[in-house]
C-alpha cells in the first residue's frame, strides 16, 4: 500500500512539475556571478532576480509567472557556453540574458541564432544592437561603446582648461579594449593628445607597475572605460606615485560608495544611471525591495537589473500568452519604457535599433562632503 | 628608482605566496592548489576579524593571522590527514577540490563585491617616500614581512627542533617515523606555516587594495616563482619571486603591459627547458613531480 501511494506521489510530482513550468514565462540567464569581475555583474543579477520575485507575488505578467533560471559562468566563455545551450536546450526559456564578461558573448549567441531565440545583454551592450542591429540581440545595460567615449571626451574638453593630454587604462578584455582603441583615436580628432594606454590583465597583484608607466607619460587627464576594479585600482596606484592630474572613469554599480570611499575631487565618473543620492521614488522601491529580500548588495548598485527586469515585464507582456520566443521577439522590436528617472529618459526599441534612440550623460564628482553633480543629463542620438 | 621599487613589491608579493607551495610541497611532497583560496580566505577573515575588534586593528589582524594557521591545521587533519598512504594524485586533486569549496563559501558569506578591510579597521594606506621612489605603507610592511617570514624560516629550518624534524619528513618520511618523529604533527604544521604566510599575503594585498574574487589568481601568477626557483627550495622561491617579477615589471614598462599576464610562465618554460628542477631545486624532485 505504501509503496503504491509513494508510486502515486512521484506520478503526480512529475506531472505536476513540467505544468507549473508550461504555465510560466520562461526566461534564463548565464552570468558572472562568482569570478573576478562579480562584483560589477552580481548585484545586477540579484536586482534582476528581487524584482522577478516581485512581478510574481503581484500575479506575474498576463496572469502568468516569470521562472527566471540563473547559471553562472564564472566569467569563462566554455561555461557561458554549456550555460546557454542548457538553458535554450533542456529549459526551452524563450529569452536568453547574459550579465558576464565580454569574452562570453560569442557562445550566447550563436547558441541564440541557431535556436532562434531572442537574446538580451544585460551587462555590456556590443555594438550588434546599435541600428541596423541584429534582429536576435537587445541591450538594456547603461554602457554603450563608443558614445561612452564620445560623452567623456566631451566632457574633459568643457572641463579641461589648457590642453589635453590624455592617458588611457583597459582592462585586458575584449570590449574594454576595443572601446579605450576607440577613445585613443577619438581624442586626436577632438585636439587632445593621448600619451599613454594600459591593459591591464584582469588578475594583477600590483597596479603599480602599470601606473608607473601612466603617470611617467605625464597625462593631465586619465580616462578609464573597465571594470570598476581596473579604473579604480589604476587610479589608486596613480595618487600613490604623487600622480595629481584629473581621472574620469565609467560609472559602474559601485561608483555612489566608492566616491566616497576615494574622497577623491579630481575623480569623475561619468554615469547613464542616476545616483540613489536623488532619493527618487523608484529609488525608495529599490531600496525596500532590496531590504526585504535581504540582498547583500547595496541598493544603490541594482539600478542595472531593476532597468533589465522593468523592460522583460513590459516585453512579457507586450508578447501575450502563451509566449514564445517569436513572439517576445517581435515585442522587444516595439517597446517603450518609461525609466522613472532611473535614467534620463525611457528606452526605446525599434525594428532597427536594439539599443536606444537616445542616450543621457550625467558626471559626478565628490566635492569633499558629498556627490556633486558636475553635469546633468546630456543627450546624445543613436544613430 | 621606481621600477626598482615596483620590482621589490611585486617579488616580495610573489615570494610569500611562493613560499607556501614550497613549505607543503617540501614537507609532504603535495602540491596544494587551493594555496589562493587559502590566501583569499586570509583576506576574508581580516575583514570578519575587523568587524569584531572594530577598535583595534592589531587585534583584528592577530586573530585572524591566528585564525589562518589553524585553518590550515585543520585542513590537514581534517582532509588532507586521510590521504596519507594514497596516490599524490589524489592529495592534489583534493586540494583542488578543497579550492572550489574554499570560493563557494566565500562568495556565499561576503559576496562577491569588492571588500576592503583597511577601511573596516579605519586604518590608513599613506604613501612613502623612499628616494624618488613611492611606496605605500602596507606594501612596505608586505616587503618588511617577507624578509622576516624568509629569515624566521631559515632560522627555524636549521635550529629549531620542530624545523629540523620537518626538514627530516621531507628527506625520508619513513626513517623520520622510525625514529620517533610524530610526522603527522609535521605535517600539520607545516600546513600551518603555508596557509600563515599565504594568508598574511591575502590581508596585506587587501589592506593595500581590497580583495575581491580575483585574488587566487594572483597566487597562480606566484606557483611558477616556486618552480622557477625550484619547489623544494625556500632560497628558490625567494629568488624565483625575484626573477619572475623582474620579468613582469621591466617588460610592462619597456615593452607591452599586456605581457605582465604570460610572463611568469614564459619564464617558467625557459626554466623547464633549461634546468627542469628549478634553479635550487634537488634533481631527484623532478622524478616525484
Amino acid at each position: 500500500m505504501l509503496k503504491k501511494m509513494l508510486l502515486a506521489g512521484f506520478a503526480a510530482s512529475a506531472i505536476a512539475l513540467p505544468a507549473a513550468a508550461q504555465d510560466a514565462y520562461t526566461i534564463g540567464l548565464t552570468g558572472a556571478l562568482t569570478g573576478p569581475p562579480a562584483s560589477t555583474y552580481a548585484p545586477a543579477v540579484d536586482a534582476l532576480r528581487i524584482y522577478i520575485d516581485k512581478v510574481n507575488a503581484a500575479g506575474g505578467v498576463n496572469g502568468h509567472k516569470i521562472n527566471l533560471i540563473l547559471e553562472d559562468d564564472g566569467a569563462q566563455p566554455s561555461k557561458a557556453a554549456a550555460n546557454a545551450k542548457k538553458l535554450i536546450s533542456q529549459d526551452n526559456v524563450m529569452l536568453l540574458l547574459v550579465a558576464s564578461l565580454s569574452s562570453t558573448y560569442a557562445p550566447a549567441i550563436a547558441e541564440s541564432k541557431n535556436a532562434n531565440v531572442p537574446l538580451l545583454f544585460a551587462a555590456v551592450c556590443p555594438q550588434s544592437v546599435y541600428p541596423p542591429a541584429e534582429p536576435l540581440q537587445f541591450c538594456t545595460t547603461g554602457f554603450a561603446s563608443h558614445y561612452d567615449s564620445q560623452a567623456t571626451l566631451d566632457f574633459v574638453k568643457s572641463t579641461a582648461k589648457g590642453p589635453v593630454k590624455m592617458g588611457f587604462s583597459a582592462m585586458a578584455i575584449p570590449l574594454s579594449r576595443g572601446e579605450i582603441d576607440y577613445a585613443e583615436e577619438l581624442s586626436k580628432k577632438v585636439g587632445m593628445t593621448p600619451v599613454d594606454k594600459e591593459v591591464i590583465p584582469p588578475a594583477t597583484a600590483d597596479y603599480t607597475p602599470f601606473a608607473t608607466k601612466l603617470k611617467d607619460a605625464d597625462p593631465n587627464w586619465v580616462f578609464s572605460w573597465a571594470p570598476w576594479v581596473t579604473q579604480v585600482r589604476t587610479l589608486e596606484a596613480m595618487r600613490k606615485l604623487g600622480w595629481q592630474g584629473d581621472y574620469i572613469a565609467w560609472g559602474h554599480l559601485e561608483a555612489e560608495s566608492e566616491l566616497k570611499r576615494l574622497n577623491d575631487s579630481k575623480f569623475y565618473t561619468i554615469n547613464s544611471n542616476a545616483m540613489f543620492q536623488d532619493g527618487l521614488p523608484i529609488q525608495k522601491q529599490i531600496e525596500e525591495a532590496a531590504k526585504a529580500a535581504k540582498s547583500k548588495y547595496p541598493a544603490d548598485t541594482m539600478a542595472e537589473g531593476w532597468i533589465a527586469g522593468m523592460v522583460i515585464e513590459a516585453a512579457l507582456k507586450s508578447a501575450g500568452w502563451p509566449g514564445s520566443p517569436e513572439k517576445l521577439q517581435a515585442a522587444m522590436e516595439n517597446l517603450n519604457v518609461d525609466l522613472k528617472g532611473l535614467r534620463g529618459g525611457p528606452i526605446v526599441w525599434t525594428k532597427d535599433n536594439h539599443f536606444r534612440t537616445h542616450l543621457y550623460y550625467r558626471v559626478y564628482h565628490w566635492d569633499g562632503s558629498k556627490i556633486a553633480r558636475v553635469q546633468d543629463w546630456k543627450a546624445y542620438e543613436v544613430k | 628608482m621606481q621600477l626598482i621599487t615596483n620590482i621589490v613589491v611585486l617579488a616580495s608579493i610573489y615570494s610569500l605566496i611562493a613560499c607556501g607551495y614550497v613549505l607543503i610541497y617540501r614537507v609532504s611532497r603535495a602540491l596544494n592548489l587551493a594555496h589562493g583560496e587559502l590566501m583569499m580566505l586570509g583576506a576574508y577573515l581580516l575583514l570578519a576579524t575587523a568587524s569584531l575588534f572594530s577598535g583595534s586593528a592589531v587585534l583584528a589582524i592577530v586573530a585572524a593571522v591566528a585564525l589562518s594557521a589553524t585553518t590550515g591545521v585543520l585542513v590537514y587533519v581534517l582532509l588532507m590527514r586521510k590521504m596519507t598512504g594514497e596516490m599524490v594524485l589524489a592529495a592534489i586533486l583534493t586540494t583542488v577540490a578543497l579550492g572550489i569549496l574554499v570560493r563557494g563559501v566565500l562568495v556565499l558569506i561576503w559576496s562577491s563585491q569588492q571588500q576592503y578591510p583597511a577601511q573596516a579597521l579605519h586604518v590608513g594606506n599613506p604613501t612613502l617616500a623612499i628616494g624618488s621612489a613611492h611606496v605605500s605603507a602596507w606594501s612596505l610592511v608586505l616587503v618588511l614581512l617577507n624578509a622576516a617570514v624568509y629569515g624566521g624560516l631559515f632560522i627555524f629550518l636549521r635550529y629549531g627542533r620542530w624545523g629540523i624534524r620537518m626538514r627530516a619528513a621531507g628527506q625520508n618520511a619513513l626513517l623520520a617515523a622510525q625514529r620517533g618523529i610524530n610526522l603527522h604533527r609535521v605535517y600539520a604544521l607545516a600546513w600551518a606555516l603555508s596557509t600563515f604566510t599565504g594568508a598574511a599575503a591575502g590581508m596585506l594585498i587587501a589592506l593595500d587594495s581590497g580583495v575581491t574574487m580575483s585574488m587566487p589568481v594572483i597566487a597562480l601568477k606566484a606557483f611558477p616563482a616556486a618552480l622557477v626557483g625550484g619547489l623544494d627550495s625556500l632560497a628558490g622561491a625567494l629568488l624565483g619571486g625575484l626573477i619572475v617579477a623582474s620579468a613582469e615589471v621591466l617588460l610592462i614598462y619597456y615593452v607591452d603591459p599586456l605581457l605582465s599576464d604570460v610572463v611568469p610562465f614564459v619564464v617558467l618554460i625557459a626554466m623547464l627547458i633549461v634546468r627542469p628542477w628549478g634553479l635550487f631545486g634537488t634533481r631527484e624532485e623532478l622524478d616525484r613531480v
